[in-house]
């Protein structure tokens, strides 16, 4: 494949995306591709939106996806799903956690919580999945494991095999949470 | 977890510059925290201790103390390493000055990353214009492998010419992730050995003067160093008219787009691994090759500025590169679209306002801030830089410059209303534990010295919280882990003049809001001063942390906002005309119990 395969990882901070897009990488590497991925920190980290890039293919120079050009929109809160369109592929997979955090402006009651967005997303992309990874991780025993859940229903999208996946998951996570957690993938990847 | 790198295996930028720090058999690393460079001295930390080495790794309390120290330490025949974000290079920057003329016997090889956008910076400042500055060479890596392949290369060009060199990664470097080969461990087996030599380590200013010319000296032989040129990326054509350069990270988005969109036969592109010092032959010939020429970096026009004739080149100076934020590859292509003249799609822009940074539920700083502004309300709130920069959500942060700068403007506004016999104003200026002891300390000294009147609230959360809880000179720990005596704040207050000092838990609302009035009274009094207040609660993110009680909201919640609007806690969210407690989110802190107009909010 030489094709460079984009995914864009977006959520708020708190909700694991940095830990998904790890495993997501180590996971592609250990599957023999050239991998690149971008992250911020720092500031950017308390609370607010947070975005990682995931590149993978035979060879990957950039560490960022250029708009218009994500093949896997993987969004762990249903508005901030809403943010990233304008970056997606004509023909983008369009993976959402089926979850809700309000923004400020929702708190401070200057802007509703639109109700409509899977409305919108299933009209519009033949290839959007709403998911409730959360309550996946809680079947597994700990609402924390969404974001390893959630990469349990990513990793049906790819041709690679599942122990490689057990592989990332240990290698990223500490030892007395991993069996929790290839709990909460295994159930992940049984989602349709 | 401690783990050596196999063969290899995918490494954040700054994961990877520390192996190849580990690996070139550096001893000694020191460094301050600062986003985005923070994650290198931790890295090479554990790395030590995963390979098994000899080698001092230090938290220094400031950015020039850990230049200092690290120079001693390349004085004496030995390599280190030293790194820090780019504004924290211009805490070091006297020290880089006059080194860069004293030189170094042992490589030293100096780390500063840049932040275009800036994502978690005051500038997007270049430190490639800073290493021009100084006369020092610097190398531009293009990815994490990169910064990690460049290190042995910066060592190396450090001990022929002995002089200090800059790697410069920027923020899509440092945290950028990349599978990265591990290179051959370069064991240390250097003595530490200094030889006296009064002429260059304490020159005076007689000596400089020879010292600056044999920097000139070296910089005209490290421009032409072979493995440095700038280079063409191989096409197998060479009939194109026109040119990009480019150096950094956005060598590797020109890549990519050009590869993608199959045009590396129509243009030429020249890579700029050392932005400085260029040699003049390529500065000149340059523009005589190509018809037209682009350039693009970050964040500054370094390269641009030192093409000799500028008339067919474009860039940020030019204005075909916008000249501020960070380049990224949708800045990038249409640029590139122009330059080659090809008509490509125009680009839909999908931003939304939303989600801003915010403290986290149950920080301490939420609780300190929302006194201070309930006790004075009226009162100029000198801030400073860190987590607590955030409490501008709360209206309680008025000014932030720069670290430490809290202090000596509470002062300055102090001073400035006084001598202009202006209506007085309460002046609080907080600031945090790791950032008084990086550069508030001096700071206070002046405030007591030259008789400023205002309230200092120190936020002690005992760690160095927004770029990663690294420990802090008054923890007691160091960055290896073993233990330190630990600094003790108000034995230092008091040897600074400060007479009115106070510690009180950040969620004691009612003793802090009191404490203040009262240091108000005392700022005013006859024999009034500088009031410090240390407002002391361990950061969650660092700390064991407990949830001992369960906060509910009850019936009489009027759904009036004021808890969200005046404390802003992530934990309370308002739905359907009441505000409600996400349980997840909520650590139990029990503060917004004081901040419900209504006493909705109970502990259960």
């Amino acid at each position: 494949m030489d094709k460079v395969t984009n995914i864009l990882m977006a959520g708020v901070g708190g909700q694991g995306v940095i830990l998904a897009s790890e495993i997501v990488s180590e996971a592609m590497m250990q599957a023999g591709y050239d991998v690149k991925k971008s992250e911020v920190h720092g500031m950017a980290q308390r609370g607010g939106s947070v975005t990682t890039h995931v590149r993978f293919g035979k060879k990957v120079y950039s560490p960022l996806i250029k708009d218009g050009e994500v093949d896997i929109l993987f969004s762990f809160e249903l508005l901030e799903t809403m943010r990233y369109l304008g970056t997606l592929s004509p023909d983008a997979i369009v993976l959402v956690n089926n979850q809700k955090i309000l923004p400020p402006s929702v708190t401070l009651g200057k802007d509703e919580y639109p109700d409509t967005i899977p409305g919108l997303l299933s009209a519009r992309y033949p290839r959007f999945e709403l998911v409730d990874a959360l309550g996946v991780a809680q079947q597994a025993g700990n609402a924390k494991a969404v974001n390893v859940a959630f990469v349990g229903v990513l990793s049906r999208f790819f041709d690679v095999a599942e122990d490689i996946w057990h592989k990332a998951i240990a290698a990223m996570l500490p030892p007395k949470l991993v069996d929790l957690n290839l709990k909460a993938f295994a159930l992940g990847r049984e989602q349709h | 977890m401690l783990q050596k790198i196999k063969k290899e295996a995918i490494l954040m930028g700054n994961e990877a510059i520390a192996l190849g720090i580990i690996e070139n058999g550096c001893n000694m690393a020191s460094s301050y925290p600062g986003t985005p460079a923070s994650e290198i001295l931790s890295s090479i930390a554990h790395y030590r201790d995963a390979y098994g080495l000899k080698m001092h790794v230090e938290w220094s309390v400031n950015e020039k103390a850990a230049f200092e120290v690290a120079l001693a330490n390349s004085y004496s025949g030995c390599r280190s390493a030293v790194s820090m974000k780019q504004v924290g290079l211009n805490v070091a920057l006297d020290s880089l000055m006059s080194s860069a003329y004293t030189g170094v016997v042992g490589g030293f090889l100096l780390v500063s990353a840049d932040d275009p956008g800036p994502h978690s910076s005051q500038t997007e400042q270049d430190s490639r214009f800073i290493a021009m500055l100084a006369k020092i060479p610097v190398l531009d890596p293009c990815s994490p492998r990169e910064a990690h392949d460049f290190i042995a290369t910066a060592y190396e060009l450090s001990e022929k010419y002995e002089i200090p060199v800059l790697l410069r990664p920027t923020t899509r470097v440092c945290h950028a992730r990349q599978n990265v080969a591990s290179g051959k461990l370069l064991k240390n087996k250097r003595k530490a050995m200094f030889s006296k030599d009064p002429a260059r380590w304490a020159a005076t200013p007689k000596f400089r003067l020879t010292l600056h010319k044999d920097l000139n000296k070296k910089l005209s032989l490290i421009a032409s160093e072979k493995k440095l040129q700038p280079f063409f990326y191989k096409s197998g054509t060479s009939n194109q008219n026109n040119c990009i350069i480019a150096s950094g990270v956005a060598y590797s988005y020109v890549l990519d787009f050009l590869t993608e969109h199959h045009l590396l036969d129509k243009v030429a592109l020249c890579k700029v691994p050392m932005p400085y010092p260029l040699p003049d032959s390529f500065l000149k010939s340059i523009t005589t090759k190509f018809h037209k020429i682009l350039v693009i970096e970050e964040t500054y026009p370094v390269i641009e500025l030192q093409i000799h004739d500028r008339r067919n080149v474009t860039g940020r100076l030019s204005g075909h590169v916008p000249n501020a934020g960070e380049i990224t590859p949708d800045i990038i292509y249409p640029v590139v679209n122009k330059f080659l003249n090809i008509h490509g799609k125009p680009l839909k822009q999908a931003k939304a306002g939303g989600q801003r940074p915010s403290l986290c539920a149950g920080c301490p700083h939420r609780a300190t801030y929302f006194s201070i502004k309930k006790a004075l309300p009226k009162a100029i709130y000198a801030g400073d830089i860190g987590c607590y920069t955030l409490g501008i959500n709360l209206g309680a942060v008025d000014t932030c410059l720069c670290m430490g700068a809290s202090i000596n403007q509470a002062a300055g506004f102090f001073h400035s209303f006084k001598s202009t016999g202006s209506e007085a104003k309460p002046i609080v200026a907080s600031i945090g534990d790791s950032t008084f002891i990086h550069s508030g300390i001096t700071a206070l000294i002046n405030a007591v010295y030259n008789g400023a009147r205002f309230i200092l609230v120190i936020l002690d959360n005992s760690t160095t919280a927004m770029t990663g809880n690294q420990p802090t000179a008054a923890t007691g720990v160091r960055a290896d882990g073993t233990s330190s005596s630990g600094l003790q704040l108000d034995k230092l207050l008091e040897g600074c003049g400060v007479t009115y000092i106070k510690t009180i838990d950040s969620y004691d609302v009612q003793g802090i809001t009191s404490t203040l009035k009262d240091a108000d009274t005392y700022t005013r009094s006859q024999n009034g001063g500088i009031a410090v207040i240390i407002s002391k609660h361990p950061c969650l993110i660092g700390s064991k942390h407990k949830k001992t009680i369960t906060v509910t909201v009850g019936e009489n919640c009027t759904g009036c906002r004021y808890c969200i609007t005046n404390f802003e806690c992530p934990a309370l969210v308002h739905e359907n005309k009441k505000v409600f407690i996400n349980p997840v989110l909520c650590s139990g802190c029990g503060v917004c119990v004081h901040v419900c107009p209504v006493h909705a909010i109970k502990v259960q």
